[in-house]
């Protein structure tokens, strides 16, 4: 079963430490998306890879619109892949929607974990009473309409404006891997994810945290970082990044692995 | 002539006969007047296992949904079948000559096959070929030779060799298992770890999975597992949705909707008593109206026929509510409590809380709750549960729905015939209408048809895949007329079209079936596309429309292209046509942004990453002077001593004083400005124009000047027969400023430009705290402009691929991260510099100076780092009357540098202070440090937290350390590669500081009378300092001093009356700013202010 696994969700394990990390992407990037992280780690850490089921580099038939209907399969898959590579202590390091399936992984297995790095993590992307998500009710359903009227056109809008920073290679790198995606499944994990609300139970991460955030962040709001500080069950840090965009490990890897580094270190 | 099946049976084994046997099938059944390689492929396709549809499924390109390149190949496939000429034959259609060639192919391959050689060998005399039987495998890979096949499959966005080369390769496990077993493919089958040590089996043994056919709740599945374990089997809903996934929950089980539970659990109850508890405990109801619900409870869990009970106690807000009073809580409480312990294992509790500080609460009210009442924290992530419900509505699927066919999903197989239809999730308007029509259609033609459970879109022989386990109705299928095949064919293409029309995508071109769609590829890509694969734009044609339709998707894209001095504007829009070469990435699906990917690959990719070697020997500026060289090298040597040597003895006073005025004798070697003709070979000029720039540097410049000379003339370099000229110093020692002072001026001198200087500060962390400090070098900017979203590795090599003739200038490498190590170890030794994508620029040409720093701690007046943040103020001459002790202990943040004649013993004193407040406060920081480091044994929990982190930081590094330990290893092992190791001295500032003092003292007596003290505020002193130390030309203080301070001195005697009290005082005007700040690095103000 393990073996299956490991294949359809093109599991890689590479480098040459004794500790095991973890290395997830977030929505609309694969695994390629360490590819400038990775050399950081490998020298120092087992680093696992993994794409999400969701990605583009995945075969579309896995996806199962009946199954992935929340995050909790993804953590399950998480949990799987650890398994079949018969982890049982490892560092996480999560991207966007892997931020939080990370956050539920914790609450789920908190001995698996010796640390979670979050990257542009936010438990709920929708603005609600008291909370600042950074994005409203309306202004998603017009994404998503967007996102079915035309894919590619949406892609091309979205990519930029998620990197943030000034860096072609990195929007088209992020338009790449987007793109990649089957626009329906990405519209589907997109619905997932902006369906998720993490806020009730943050509190059942003991797992320590180091949510790392950019100065400007178009998906995840700089309250938000606070919020997840402020809640989280563990032992918590916010680093801040002095660059922009949701996709720093795209944009500015050499400032991001020193980071992460440090971050694992302690 | 065509050939009778029958003749070509006999040349086919069993297997293959089979194929060939549907193949003519097909034939037959279109009315077509021979069986040709196309027929038998469309058979090949629809066989139940088959392995070109295997292989296909393989060899498709990622890129595109496999529903869509599927049905892409099947409309290529029968529009080429459409062609056939049909006649009415009573036989069996003869094989075509291009299909009995085909067979024959595979015989002669097979007879060449090393397995199969001795057996045709030892019957050599048989009756010719026909002896050999085809197998399958080997008919398949001949028939897609076939270039009308393989037209076919190219048309569709497959190409033949890899479809032959997948066929050759072994199956992976993953498809083998899939196809051969049907359901279990999916990753939800795997066993569930997540639940701990209730984890049971029982999901994973589910046969069809029942929970996916309810309309997908996810959280209804969790509770359910939840419920379905035998510890903390009561679960707990945590999360902000928490109360509509109980909701809901509690509304399938009393629809009682099928699937919700595990099998084990199929027919439980639920009793919610939500509202009475939340009425007893906030409006204070009486007891009794409770306590008979619950005794309700305990009947009805008595007397259930199916496994239990579940009771939804509600919202546990009510239980920790503000409202709420501790007492009737309590009762409550213990009332749940013993109803548990009564029913056991009949009863089970279901609440949920909208956030885990409720529960924190309700846990510490009742610490021994979680035990007694079993509970299990139930996350529950997702606002709506049954998305599924409302999403498959979205028009989005249309292009993508069901074409499962081939990749069926696996829920599909073990569908109960009656189950409904929506087992394809994703169903959609367009296909539901298309279904409809389909079906009405069907069934005029059939009393029976696999389509009522089928989408009739599906090509026949998709469904006949989907339909393979059920041997009845494929039979059926297979009798599928040409009505009513033609009829579905209208159909379907109806709805395309309509889909198309909907998706505002390019409608079919009239040649070419499949949806061929303008590339809109991101016009990056385009640009490299342009440059690396020009020969994919040779057929390119220009269509306008399509083009403004890509540039409006793109305005950034097309800015980058104009912005770029070397891409050429190329709207590329490939409109592949029928006769074109369409496996160079013709054909796009519908949303073909995917073929940025293509660009990006081919990029990438290694094939493309050969080198771009950027080996402009010729051009070098230097180059000429090396190749008239011919002098055996160790004469050559001799003669660099030689000039050395002399320009020791010219510069003798330069060893013993920095400030000397070489300026005549420098101007007279060599001047800067004819660098174009600059020969590094002399030593002698480079030397003295090094010297001119950093002037206390002589040793380092000589040992410099004579590597980079000794590299210039030697012919060869390390590896015998490739030439190389990249040179690779390596400074090591202080004076940081020195040493980026040098390589300007390396670049500046050997090649022409301080532009040819690629700098870049490896520890990149510092890298922008650096820049900023830096007075010099424009080329160090701040991170943001230079690094975006490029490792130092990638911006060294892009600048280098600009520019190969360059100083690359590389600071703090005993600090630089591991793929610059690496990147750095590789080029010098193969003199190829990669870039993280392994793309390789040659080093040729460039000189590489890396620094590190080993700075010996001599203790000194003036640090570099002091010297380098001093800043340009304007200068004041102020003059005071008073005894000068008693001022200087009034003003104590102007630590003084007193001149004058009667008091020379101050200055010194004031030093020496000075020197032990450093020395005082080191220590301080020194004990504070230690005092957190001895702390982390015993925990001081007064400690705020962030100190804590604080103390990690510096203990928890052992990885840090070994990072280090690896790094120093490496370090050595380069410094031991590089071609000379140039020791920096640490710049002697203080000596310096006394020549400066020297001079003013000269011009202040000048002009004051002796007995006049001079009062010298010490940052003026450092903005001297800095002057001398940052300006290109050596002797700027100098001539600030003869020329500014001088006429200031001049006129003191003028405006004030001067006694021997008097005392000057030169101190800065913190707050004003310098007018003539263009010029930052000499930060002397042209005029100072005498008040």
């Amino acid at each position: 079963m393990g073996n299956i696994l490991l294949e359809a969700l093109n599991v890689r394990v590479v480098g040459s430490g004794e500790k095991i990390l973890v290395l997830a992407h977030g929505f609309g990037t694969d695994q390629s998306a360490w590819q400038k992280i990775l050399p950081f780690f490998v020298p120092y850490y087992r680093v696992i890879l993994y794409d999400l089921v969701c990605a583009g580099s995945v075969n579309p038939d896995y996806f199962d619109f009946q199954r992935y209907t929340t995050l909790d399969a993804y953590v399950d898959d998480l949990f799987n892949i650890l398994d079949a590579l018969g982890v049982d202590r490892c560092a996480y390091v999560g991207h966007s929607v892997s931020a939080m399936i990370g956050i539920l992984a914790a609450i789920k297995r908190p001995d698996l974990f010796s640390k979670l790095i979050l990257i542009g993590a936010s438990p709920r992307f929708l603005n609600d009473r008291d909370y600042h998500g950074g994005f409203e009710q309306g202004e998603i359903e017009k994404v998503f309409t967007a996102m079915e009227a035309n894919y590619a056109a949406w892609v091309q809008g979205f990519a930029p404006l998620s990197v943030g920073a000034d860096v072609p290679t990195a929007v088209r790198e992020f338009s790449r891997t987007l793109f990649n995606m089957r626009p329906d499944i990405s519209l589907y994990v997109a619905r997932t994810v902006f369906n998720s609300d993490l806020r009730g139970f943050l509190g059942l991460v003991k797992v320590p945290c180091c949510i790392i955030q950019t100065s400007r962040d178009v998906s995840v709001p700089e309250s938000v970082a606070n919020y997840l500080k402020d809640h989280l069950g563990g032992r918590t840090t916010v680093e801040m990044l002095d660059t922009e965009g949701h996709l720093p490990h795209l944009s500015a890897p050499a400032l991001l692995a020193p980071k992460l580094r440090r971050a694992l270190s302690r | 002539m065509p050939t009778p099946v029958s003749v070509a049976r006999q040349c086919l084994t069993p297997e293959a006969a089979h194929a060939l046997d549907e193949a003519v099938a097909v034939a037959r059944r279109r009315g077509h007047a021979q069986t040709t390689s196309l027929h038998a492929v469309s058979a090949l396709l629809s066989l139940p296992s088959s392995t070109l549809r295997d292989a296909c499924a393989r060899a498709r390109n990622s890129a595109y949904s496999p529903r869509l390149q599927f049905k892409a190949l099947e409309l290529c496939l029968s529009v080429s079948l459409d062609r056939g000429t049909s006649t009415q034959l009573a036989d069996d259609p003869p094989v075509s000559n291009s299909l009995m060639a085909a067979i024959k192919r595979s015989q002669a391959n097979q007879r060449r096959q090393p397995e199969n050689y001795h057996l045709y060998h030892q019957i050599p005399q048989q009756s010719s070929i026909s002896c050999v039987k085809v197998e399958l495998q080997h008919l398949i890979l001949s028939i897609l030779d076939d270039p009308v096949v393989s037209r076919v499959f190219s048309e569709a966005g497959f190409r033949s060799s890899e479809i032959k080369l997948a066929i050759l390769r072994p199956f992976p496990q993953l498809l083998r298992y899939s196809r051969s077993r049907g359901p279990p493919l999916f990753l939800c089958n795997l066993a569930e770890y997540g639940t701990g040590s209730g984890r049971r089996g029982s999901v994973v043994s589910f046969p069809g999975f029942p929970c996916f056919f309810c309309d997908g709740d996810e959280n209804c599945r969790r509770i359910g597992e939840v419920l379905d374990r035998n510890k903390g089997r009561n679960p707990l809903l945590v999360g902000v949705c928490a109360c509509d996934a109980l909701q809901s929950f509690t509304d399938a089980l009393e629809k009682r909707k099928e699937g919700v539970l595990p099998v084990g659990l199929s027919g439980l109850n639920i009793i919610s008593i939500e509202n009475e508890i939340s009425s007893y405990i906030t409006e204070n109801c009486d007891n009794g109206c409770l306590s008979s619900r619950l005794k309700e409870v305990g009947q009805l869990a008595e007397q259930c026929l199916g496994p239990g009970l579940v009771v939804n106690f509600g919202d546990l807000k009510a239980f920790v509510g503000e409202n709420s009073r501790g007492d009737t809580v309590s009762n409550v409480v213990g009332q749940l409590t013993r109803l548990m312990e009564v029913r056991i294992g009949k009863i089970w509790l279901i609440g949920s809380a909208a956030c885990y500080e409720s529960y924190l609460k309700f846990v510490s009210r009742y610490p021994s709750i979680e035990k007694e009442w079993d509970l299990q924290l139930l996350p529950i992530t997702s606002l709506r549960s049954s998305m599924a419900d409302s999403y498959p509505r979205s028009s989005l699927m249309e292009s993508f729905v069901p074409f499962g066919g081939l990749f069926s999903a696996p829920t599909d197989l073990k569908l109960p015939v009656s189950g409904p239809l929506q087992c394809l999730p994703c169903s959609h308007q367009c296909n539901e209408k298309c279904e409809q029509e389909g079906f009405a259609a069907s069934k005029e033609g059939f009393t029976t048809s696999s389509a009522e459970q089928y989408p009739s879109a599906l090509p026949s022989w998709l469904q006949m895949a989907a339909l393979s386990p059920n041997k009845e109705l494929e039979a059926k299928t297979k009798d599928d007329g040409v009505v009513l095949n033609a009829k579905l064919t209208g159909l379907q293409k109806k709805w395309d079209n309509t889909c198309q029309h909907l998706h505002n995508t390019q409608p079919l071109p009239e040649a070419n079936l499949f949806p061929a769609v303008v590339g809109s590829r991101p016009a990056e890509s385009k640009k490299d596309s342009a440059d690396n694969q020009g020969s994919n734009n040779a057929d390119v044609s220009w269509d306008e429309t399509k083009c403004v339709n890509v540039n409006s998707c793109m305005p950034i894209g097309i800015e980058k292209i104009s912005k770029s001095p070397l891409s050429i504007p190329y709207p590329v829009v490939s409109k592949p046509s029928k006769d074109e070469d369409l496996e160079s990435g013709g054909i796009r699906s519908p949303c073909s942004l995917s073929n940025s990917s293509v660009g990006d690959d081919s990029r990438t990719s290694p094939a493309s990453a050969t080198s771009v070697t950027t080996d402009l020997g010729l051009g070098m500026c230097s180059s000429s002077g090396y190749n008239v060289v011919k002098k055996p090298q160790n004469l050559r040597n001799a003669e660099h001593q030689q000039d050395i040597s002399s320009c020791f003895s010219a510069n003798a006073d330069l060893v013993n004083g920095y400030i000397s005025n070489h300026r005549a004798q420098s101007s007279s070697s060599s001047s800067p400005e004819n660098h174009g003709q600059f020969d590094p070979s002399d030593v002698k000029k480079l030397f003295s124009a090094l010297l001119e720039r950093v002037g206390w540097q002589w040793e380092a410049i000589s040992v410099i000047s004579q590597t980079i000379a000794h590299c210039r003339t030697r012919g060869e370099k390390r590896h015998g027969a490739v030439q190389r000229r990249d040179i690779w110093l390596n400074f090591i020692g202080g004076d940081r400023f020195g040493k980026r002072k040098i390589a300007v001026a390396l670049a500046e001198l050997l090649y022409g430009s301080r532009e040819k200087l690629i700098c870049v500060d490896l520890s990149s962390q510092d890298r922008m705290v650096n820049s900023k400090t830096i007075l010099d070098c424009q080329e160090l900017n701040g991170y943001d402009v230079k690094f975006r979203g490029k490792t130092s590795v990638d911006y060294v090599a892009g600048e280098l691929s600009r520019k190969s003739l360059a100083v690359v200038y590389l600071e703090n490498v005993d600090k630089s991260d591991v793929p610059a190590q690496r990147c750095l170890s590789q080029a010098i030794l193969t003199g190829k510099f990669s870039n993280s994508y392994g793309r390789e620029v040659s080093t040729n040409n460039a000189i590489f100076v890396t620094t590190s720093t080993f700075s010996e701690g001599k203790p000194s007046n003036y640090t570099e780092e002091k010297i380098l943040r001093a800043k340009g103020w304007p200068m004041k001459i102020k003059v005071e009357h008073s005894i000068g002790s008693s001022i200087v202990s009034q003003d104590r943040m102007v630590s003084t540098i007193r001149e004058g004649v009667s008091s020379p013993i101050l200055m010194n004193k004031r030093k020496v202070i000075r020197a032990n407040e450093l020395l005082e406060q080191h220590e301080i920081s020194e004990t504070s440090k230690r005092a957190h480091k001895t702390s982390t044994g015993n925990l001081d929990l007064n400690l705020p937290a962030e100190d804590d982190e604080v103390q990690q930081t510096d203990d928890g590094n052992s990885e840090n350390d070994s990072a280090s330990e690896s790094s120093r290893a490496w370090l050595q092992d380069f410094i031991a590669q590089v071609d000379e190791t140039v020791t920096f001295k640490p710049v002697d500032f203080d000596t310096l500081a006394e020549k400066i003092l020297k001079e003013i003292k000269n011009s202040f007596h000048k002009f004051v009378p002796s007995e006049c003290l001079l009062e010298i505020d010490s940052r003026i002193m450092e903005q001297l300092l800095a002057a001398t130390y940052l300006s290109d030309r050596y002797a700027v203080v100098e001539d600030w001093i003869s020329q500014v301070l001088s006429r200031a001195f001049a006129e003191i005697p003028k405006k004030y009356s001067l006694n021997s009290h008097s005392i000057v005082k030169l101190i800065t005007c913190e707050g004003l700013s310098l007018e003539e700040d263009k010029n930052p690095r000499v930060c002397l103000p042209s005029r100072i202010i005498l008040n």
